[in-house]
């Protein structure tokens, strides 16, 4: 394999853990909103952080072997879709850190809720539903696709 | 835009990524909530794998027919399809078992989701690295 290969490889590896640990984290809030009781949106809300590593390793092995391909195919320094895809990488991030912040919020109100009774509150459903916390973290996958559309499309290259 | 939509190419592939991205997540979701005894989340997860199993594999067939790939016998191209076709039984019973874990509640059955849930997840790791590396050509 050559050098090209191997970081066309480790790049695109990286993507999957990226999109695939989204999706993974995506889901359990997903869960965590339509389950009743508080304790399982706790315990659902509690396994993001095991998928968060995946994410990290996808975000940091995006950038660094998307920077060397950078290099190792010559693509201009003045390549557009490639910066616009470098914004869109730290706008996703950024994004997917407040929706992450919104998701601890009601993780440790659900967790307090669970030792006392486990019986759901408005103010629990509320922060839940949350239409800015939900928005943030939609935007944040739409941000995350577009990078893909941008990488597979390579618009002027 | 109009470029993009008229883009063949674009397509297929970008559609048989954003699946195969899905079903790898789906699947690595499918092996946390079983590892964390979730059967009733695992259940669900497992039914979604599904259609973006046969989305995956549809739009890989449809990049075969636009490459002219039907005829190749490239390596990373007899991984991808030998991770994805023959891997669906152990999708499928990984489905199942999660089915009968859900019923049963026996913990073994929720410790062969978790081992089917990681054997798929490592095939389709396998397959990833082959396709994007263009392994043997």
């Amino acid at each position: 394999m050559s050098t090209t290969q191997w970081l066309l490889m480790l790049h695109i590896a990286a993507a999957f853990c990226f999109v695939g640990g989204s999706v993974a984290a995506g889901i359990l809030n997903v869960l965590a909103i339509r389950a009743e009781r508080p304790s399982d949106s706790a315990t659902l809300l509690r396994l993001i952080q095991r998928v968060l590593p995946v994410i990290f390793v996808g975000v940091a092995g995006t950038l660094v072997f998307g920077i060397w391909l950078w290099h190792e195919l010559h693509f201009s320094i003045g390549a557009a879709w490639i910066w616009i895809a470098l914004a869109l990488w730290a706008v996703s991030g950024w994004l997917g850190s407040v929706g992450g912040r919104h998701q601890e919020r009601a993780r440790k109100l659900a967790e307090q809720l669970a030792a006392a009774g486990d019986a759901s509150t408005e103010e629990l459903r509320a922060l839940l539903r949350d239409p800015k916390g939900t928005a943030v973290s939609y935007l944040a996958g739409v941000a995350t696709i577009a990078i893909l559309v941008l990488m597979i499309w390579r618009p002027g290259s | 835009m109009m470029l993009l939509a008229y883009s063949r190419a674009f397509w297929p592939l970008f559609l048989h990524v954003l699946g195969a991205m899905t079903l790898f997540g789906a699947v690595l979701t499918a092996l946390v909530t079983s590892l964390a005894g979730l059967r009733a989340a695992t259940v669900r997860i497992l039914i979604v794998a599904l259609p973006a199993w046969a989305w995956t594999l549809g739009c890989a067939y449809w990049i075969e027919h636009d490459e002219g790939l039907g005829s190749s016998k490239a390596t990373w191209l007899g991984i991808g399809h030998g991770v994805l076709e023959p891997g669906v039984v152990v999708l499928l019973a990984a489905v199942l078992c999660s089915w009968w874990w859900s019923r049963s509640g026996k913990p073994l059955a929720g410790r062969i989701v978790a081992g089917l849930s990681g054997v798929y997840l490592l095939l389709l790791t396998v397959a990833m690295l082959a396709m994007s590396g263009k392994w043997g050509s």
